[in-house]
């Protein structure tokens, strides 16, 4: 049987809570991506990326729909992250569902996306 | 640059202050409840919030003293909702040259979103400080990044148009 070794973190403001269904890890961001969460987005991404290569996964999506706002060194730990698995033998997926009502979502993510088109997918969800 | 001074402000905020890490939520916060009111596009805001909370965490980031200013001024126009935004802040030499040459190379990019993506590609194998901040301004929200300096301060400007039409 798989079991997910990655807990929930964050705090007051902001949190990360995974969540393993068959081959797909969901990871749900909410709260304000700021300063007092870079380095937590930071770490938090490296543990995601051992445990999809533990795990063999088919994708990790980042769920965004709670999350209001992502500075630039938290946006600087994903495409750090991004890097690192489109240099990896083993490869994953990567989707960020996206919310509609947070404009801001969209623009930046499309950033990740033309670094490896070929990995990262954006869906907008309700 | 557009000279928004000429005409009066739906919103003039001048703020002088000791920059700390948990005030830029509350500020941000702040700014939105004062500009919502008057942009009628939600995307305009949104970027608004972005150019304006970049970079005031550069002012938290890099500022040595007591006292930075932030400034923010939105104006209706015939053209639209124009917004402009200042940072004044003494910066450290070493912080001031590298500054200076993230900003020079921005303003001699024809495209400021292909500079942005060069940028990301190029920080993807560093591990150290983002360096993306800044580049985002014009990459992400539309808006213009001018920079001046004053002896050890460094005074970023970022204006645009927020918004084609104006609520009310």
């Amino acid at each position: 049987m798989t079991t997910l070794q990655l807990g929930a973190v964050g705090g007051e403001g902001f949190q990360i809570t995974p969540t393993l269904v068959d081959f797909n890890l969901r990871l749900l961001f909410s709260g304000s991506g700021d300063m007092n969460a870079t380095s937590v987005v930071n770490e938090y991404l490296k543990l995601v990326h051992e445990e999809a290569q533990r795990l063999t996964l088919a994708q990790v999506s980042c769920d965004f729909k709670q999350l209001t706002f992502m500075n630039s060194s938290c946006f600087k730990s994903f495409v750090v992250w991004i890097d690192t698995v489109k240099n990896s033998e083993i490869r994953y997926q990567i989707a960020f569902l996206t919310n509609p009502n947070l404009p801001w979502q969209r623009r930046s993510l499309e950033a990740l996306r033309r670094l490896a088109t070929n990995l990262v997918t954006i869906e907008t969800i309700a | 640059m557009t000279n928004l001074d000429d005409a009066p402000a739906l919103v003039s905020l001048t703020l002088s202050f000791r920059p700390l890490a948990t005030q830029i939520g509350p500020l941000r916060t702040l700014l939105s409840d004062l500009c919502k009111p008057h942009v009628a596009d939600p995307d305009g805001l949104s970027r608004l919030l972005l150019a304006a909370h970049e970079l005031l965490e550069n002012i938290v980031k890099y500022s040595v003293g007591e006292v930075a200013e932030f400034h923010l001024r939105l104006e209706a126009r015939a053209s639209g909702l124009l917004v402009r935004m200042r940072t004044k802040n003494r910066a450290a030499p070493e912080r001031m040259a590298d500054a200076r040459w993230r900003l020079d190379a921005l303003a001699a990019a024809r495209d400021p979103i292909a500079h942005y993506d060069e940028l990301i590609r190029e920080s993807a194998g560093r591990r150290d400080v983002s360096g993306l901040g800044l580049a985002r301004i014009p990459a992400e929200t539309e808006m213009a990044l001018y920079y001046a300096t004053e002896q050890d301060w460094l005074i970023l400007t970022a204006e645009g148009r927020a918004s084609e039409r104006v609520s009310g």
